[in-house]
């Protein structure tokens, strides 16, 4: 199989940095990475055996930085990311059930089968191995690169109870192999696949923490990375964010933005879907990636599609809602007066009581619930962590954490807590934090750990041991978060704890 | 008989004071300090905090020098010389610990 067709990515690119011209990709490669890396029969050495991300390769890139003195431009090394992802990436079969990892949700929790948990996601995130495609003895060589970067790693735990290196070559790097080869038909399908230009009109929703739910328009132009992104988001109360910046497109499908929107820098870890039409993903503050929140988004003139509702509940009584899609000209609702817009449809509702509004257009159907009363209540995500951090110029920034309060109703079984309540959206909630448990009381952990916002973002305390507590203990705590809306009360579980000094783009 | 440390000597001032219940013992809070995850970085092996050790900056060196979180702390001994210049004490020199990723290298 050819994994590789240099010959069509011969175009000169502009690099990032500047307004330069970078060299040809192929010819920056070769002048960048063969002083170490020997040209063989397929290509660079080491090189030529791996597929990976884009986040993967600069990963990669700053490790040769870091570890092996590579000096390299900024400009430069977004290039060679772009050749190599674009050449030597990962199929969006191959990359979808780990997309968690890439889109830096603070709210995952991942399970691993032996021995590949204790012996490589006892450190990193399990998807940061499976996020890559390799030769037999690229697997191979991987498992020697970790002896020789992490010497210690056979008398840590989980390394000195078991012949760890003796597990990994024979073992691990086998089932690697098997598991994520180099050459796959999920790859050959994906790079001979026809892949619609991503430029042009996008509706999307998402939230935007600590603002609200929010829905959009962003219109991307141009023909290679970086595309210009510029649209707007909207809230529910009409409030109106302008959005603007610039998005890189890798493999044919993964799009990474980084916009302004109205004033705060946020950035997007989408996936194209493999018919071009639509996006999924998680959009982030940039500067603190625990803040962000799922986003969809669908290509304007791909037919009826509905992505859902802002808000994506109401209270009972009038209300103006926006159905957000494409293509709901004549949207059929059953209540209510829906007229199209450049979002979808807006809709102007007068419900009573506990219910939902159907509503569908070409195909396309969706439902927003109204309600006067909840039978319980849901705080999502049930379990998180925060960490403390700032107090100094260099240490990492506090990393705070971010809830909301769903109102639930029991459905046809009465009971609430059962598999057929019914999900109505979400609600305004009163927050509130508690100590977890004794210990957590004795460490007077809500007193220090930091500071439960009206938002549902929790803000954590600062870096550094504090001397007003046992030990000078650090300002980690164990916390119960606690949300009350409408006679209802439901809890989550949060930890605030250290900080994490290396933080790459795929932990 | 006489302490030779401070701890030795907070242990007996703790007797004196008849509040030998807040001593324990450093492996029953831990689940022994001396493995990647027993403590981790995060969090400790049954889920909270409570076994951490703390402050973190008091021993941070001993177990991050030998590469003890090498995906959460740079270790010193191979991939990060540097990380600790210009601070020889964690305790009190945290500030100038830094983060280690470039910020620029974005994808």
């Amino acid at each position: 199989m050819q994994l590789q067709s240099r010959g069509l990515t011969a175009a000169l690119l502009i690099s990032v940095a500047g307004a330069m011209p970078a060299l040809a990709s192929e010819e920056l490669l070769q002048n960048i990475c063969s002083s170490c890396h020997t040209a063989e029969e397929n290509g660079l050495s080491r090189i030529s055996g791996q597929r990976k991300t884009p986040e993967g390769w600069m990963m990669t890139i700053v490790r040769m930085q870091q570890a092996h003195g590579l000096d390299i431009s900024a400009g430069d090394r977004r290039a060679i990311v772009q050749h190599l992802a674009d050449t030597q990436g990962l199929a969006p079969s191959e990359a979808a059930p780990y997309r968690y990892a890439l889109e830096k949700d603070p709210n995952a929790q991942e399970s691993f089968d032996e021995p590949f948990a204790s012996m490589c996601s006892r450190c990193h995130t399990g998807a940061r191995g499976v996020l890559q495609n390799r030769t037999a003895e690229e697997w191979e060589l991987h498992m020697d690169f970790h002896v020789g970067h992490f010497p210690t790693i056979e008398y840590q735990a989980l390394g000195r109870d078991r012949e760890w290196y003796k597990i990994a070559r024979t073992e691990i790097a086998g089932y690697l192999a098997e598991r994520n080869p180099l050459e796959t038909a999920a790859w050959a399908d994906w790079q001979a696949a026809d892949k619609q230009p991503v430029a042009g009109d996008w509706v999307v929703m998402t939230d935007l923490p600590g603002v609200g739910e929010a829905y959009g328009r962003l219109t991307v132009s141009g023909e290679a990375s970086p595309y210009q992104v510029s649209g707007e988001f909207m809230m529910a109360d009409g409030t109106t964010h302008p959005a603007s910046g610039q998005m890189n497109l890798y493999t044919g499908y993964e799009w990474r933005a980084n916009l302004d929107i109205g004033g705060t820098a946020y950035r997007q870890v989408l996936a194209l879907s493999e018919d071009g039409n639509s996006l999924q993903g998680r959009q982030f503050d940039r500067s603190n990636d625990a803040l962000g929140a799922p986003l969809s988004g669908v290509r304007e003139g791909s037919g009826s599609v509905i992505l859902g509702t802002v808000p994506s509940a109401v209270p009972a009584g009038e209300a103006q809602v926006q159905v957000v899609g494409t293509g709901l000209d004549g949207l059929d609702a059953s209540a209510g007066e829906a007229t199209a817009n450049a979002f979808g449809a807006a809709l102007s509702l007068a419900a009573e009581g506990n219910g939902a509004v159907t509503f569908s257009a070409g195909g396309a159907q969706g439902q927003i619930a109204h309600y006067t009363s909840v039978d319980s209540l849901r705080v999502e995500p049930e379990f998180t962590i925060a960490r403390v951090g700032g107090g100094s110029e260099e240490g990492p920034a506090a990393v705070p954490a971010y809830f909301n309060a769903v109102g639930m109703w029991n459905g046809p079984d009465g009971e609430a807590g059962t598999e057929d309540d019914v999900r109505i959206g979400r609600v305004e909630a009163q927050w509130t934090v508690a100590n977890a448990h004794e210990h957590a009381a004795h460490m007077k952990d809500t007193e220090f750990a930091g500071e439960m916002q009206s938002n549902g973002i929790f803000l954590p305390a600062v870096a550094g041991p504090n001397p007003d507590r046992p030990f000078s203990a650090n300002n980690a705590g164990e916390l119960t978060v606690q949300a009350e809306a409408m006679g209802q009360q439901a809890e989550a579980m949060l930890i605030v704890t250290v900080q994490r000094f290396i933080d790459p783009p795929i932990r | 008989m006489k302490p030779l440390n401070q701890k030795a000597e907070r242990v007996q001032q703790a007797a004196a004071e008849g509040q030998m219940d807040e001593v324990r013992a450093m492996q029953t809070v831990t689940a022994g300090c001396a493995t990647t995850f027993d403590p981790g970085w995060e969090v400790d092996p049954f889920g909270g905090l409570a076994a951490l050790c703390q402050p973190m900056e008091a021993d941070l060196y001993g177990c991050s020098d030998p590469c003890w979180w090498p995906a959460q702390v740079p270790d010193i001994m191979v991939n990060h010389q540097n990380w600790d210049e210009g601070a020889p004490n964690a305790a009190k020199d945290w500030r100038a610990l830094g983060a280690t990723y470039p910020t620029d290298a974005e994808t």
